[in-house]
């Protein structure tokens, strides 16, 4: 009886808590999104600048998800596959920028990019990625490109080699194994990859703000635009920022769960 | 025919040690051995997945040790089936033929052809997820065969199934290897698999061919110890040839005194392998008829199936039918002789 009622207590205890981090959570959404009326969110929307700030979000995040995808496939299937030297340390040199803070990453960016011969280099070839939508992608890809990564491992991992091993003897090469048989087998994780890449992309302020500044509509993203508009009173602009920045998170939260409840992140 | 020359390969935890075998055209070979063995290793490097280290594989004096797996025209069925989850029964039959190229209205008449032979014409349209272990196998099964392969590679096809449903595909795959005389290499740990498949079994131990034989061979007449012990044969008596007398030896044996055993072996310490059903049991020495009777007392009686395993004082094992043994009202403690012929016993120097 008595242990019944300690049980009983842990478990109330326990519910209590998740019941209050909940409330948190939701009053803080409720607390922005209702902050202003229907009627000036909607304006606000309409506006060229949050127009613009959205618009150049989509770009950026979409184009820096597609460089992550691009580059996570191959490096996570050669440390899902292969044994060779120095692969612990590659592995954990892959996931550094997981735990640098953004701001420190765009410093380092902006000092690559900016001060270095080969960031000069590439800024003789038209590539200029300081103080530009160019850079603003650079920034997006090298916060979140261990989130693709990872996932990536994780579901090539997962995937038994015999798979392949069936489909050379069915007549694939190596690449024509992978491309017909563990990608389309790795499509949950790909996705999930893509929509946490990209909703992060879109996100992503710290390591975007130093390498491409704050320019009003030119580097404007939604970060940036909710942090001028913050800055200088205009309120119901940076609500508006704010809002879709929530929509975008909790439909991507939505898809991640339904389709990368497997995939490991952390 | 397939001919292995002195493979060695080393993957670390599994490995071979300079493999050599030769397998015949159309021959159902069995590649015996416990698990960790080396046998997919072996399977595989036959398969061309991985390269070995040192040694040389030829088809048909082909030498293919370098030759990709697209290019050996070898298939391969795994035991858990790697069915491509996310094509249908029909697309996974027809992988291979899409592979190499062949008309959609070609690999359409092969797969037909396949599934109504294996009898799963009424899956084509499935997802593997959605089929049974036996359904899924014969669509690996029928998928390996789609490309018209010489060899078939099978790695413990079975062992993931039911006994009723792994009865029946044994007799599918001998059916398999009739119809389009494709040469067999089956994997497997289970030796009734081996026993009821095999033209012919290699038995592999510790990355090494032990011993290759015919199933007789192999189950009456293993080469050593390890090897009568792995193949299920409990009585393994030690003693020295006393004198040989028209092939037939007489040994005196530790404890049981002398036994007469067929014998290539003519002098010197020698080992002697008796299966335990090969052992009789009668109540009384008169009963006898074999030449080889030792008395004892029953110390163990054990049901297995429909075998009774019956452990004696001496330290022989007898397996007989339940039958016999409630003909024969044993009871632990009784005393009992135990026989067996001259020609049950093989004989290998200690």
């Amino acid at each position: 009886m008595l242990k019944e009622l300690r049980e009983d207590k842990v478990r109330t205890f326990s519910i209590f808590a998740s019941l209050l981090l909940t409330a948190f959570i939701l009053t803080l959404i409720v607390c922005i999104v209702t902050h202003t009326t229907g009627q000036a969110l909607a304006l606000s929307m309409l506006t060229a600048e949050i127009r613009f700030a959205i618009e150049l979000s989509l770009l950026t995040s979409a184009t820096s998800t597609l460089l992550c995808i691009a580059i996570s496939i191959p490096a996570a299937y050669a440390l899902a596959r292969y044994e060779f030297r120095g692969k612990s340390l590659i592995n954990t040199i892959l996931d550094a920028p997981l735990a640098l803070p953004p701001l420190v990453a765009g410093v380092g960016l902006l000092i690559l990019f900016g001060t270095t011969s080969f960031g000069k280099g590439l800024a003789e070839q038209g590539l200029v990625f300081v103080f530009t939508p160019l850079g603003i992608v650079i920034a997006q890809f090298f916060v979140n490109v261990p989130f693709m990564f990872r996932i990536l491992k994780g579901t090539f991992q997962g995937i038994n080699p015999r798979y392949e091993h069936v489909a050379k003897t069915l007549g694939c090469t190596d690449g024509q194994a992978f491309w017909r048989v563990t990608l389309p087998m790795s499509k949950h994780g790909l996705l999930a990859g893509s929509v946490i890449t990209w909703s992060k992309g879109i996100g992503e302020f710290g390591a975007a703000l130093m390498l491409a500044g704050a320019t009003r509509m030119k580097t404007e993203t939604l970060p940036i635009s909710l942090y001028l508009n913050m800055s200088c009173g205009e309120l119901n602009l940076a609500i508006a920022a704010a809002t879709i920045l929530i929509v975008i998170s909790l439909v991507s939260l939505f898809i991640f769960e339904r389709y990368g409840g497997f995939a490991h992140v952390f | 025919m397939i001919r292995i020359e002195n493979v060695s390969k080393d993957l670390g935890e599994f490995f071979l040690r300079d493999i050599s075998l030769e397998i015949q055209d159309q021959e159902y070979f069995v590649i015996l051995g416990p698990t960790g063995a080396g046998k997919s290793i072996l399977l595989e490097t036959l398969a061309g997945i991985f390269r070995p280290d040192t040694g040389k594989i030829f088809v048909d004096d082909r030498e293919i040790t370098n030759v990709p797996p697209r290019e050996r025209n070898i298939g391969m069925v795994y035991q858990d089936y790697t069915l491509f989850p996310f094509l249908t029964v029909e697309e996974n039959i027809g992988f291979g033929l899409k592979s190499r190229k062949m008309e959609k209205s070609t690999i359409k008449r092969k797969v037909d052809e396949l599934t109504s032979l294996l009898g799963i014409e009424q899956l084509g349209h499935r997802y593997p997820g959605t089929l049974s272990g036996g359904e899924q196998q014969k669509v690996a099964i029928a998928r390996a065969i789609a490309i018209e392969p010489k060899i078939l590679l099978l790695d413990e096809p079975l062992s993931a199934l039911d006994s009723r449903t792994r009865d029946y595909l044994r007799e599918e795959l001998k059916r398999v290897k009739r119809k389009f005389g494709i040469t067999m290499v089956h994997v497997t740990h289970d030796q009734t698999e081996a026993l009821v498949l095999a033209d012919r079994i290699a038995v592999l131990m510790h990355g090494k061919v032990m011993q290759v034989g015919t199933p007789y061979e192999i189950f009456s007449k293993p080469q050593t110890e390890e090897l009568a012990d792995f193949v299920g044969i409990e009585n393994i008596l030690r003693g020295m040839v006393q004198r040989t007398e028209n092939g037939v030896a007489e040994i005196e044996i530790e404890i049981h005194g002398k036994i007469r055993a067929v014998s290539e072996i003519h002098e010197g310490a020698v080992k002697v392998f008796i299966r335990p059903e090969d052992i009789l049991l009668c109540k009384s020495k008169s009963e006898c008829s074999a030449r080889n009777v030792m008395g004892g007392r029953i110390t163990d009686l054990q049901d297995i199936g429909p075998l009774t395993r019956v452990t004696l004082d001496t330290n022989l094992v007898s397996l007989i039918t339940k039958q016999s043994r409630a003909e024969l009202q044993l009871q632990q403690g009784d005393p009992i002789y135990a026989t067996f012929k001259a020609t049950s016993a093989h004989v290998v120097s200690a």
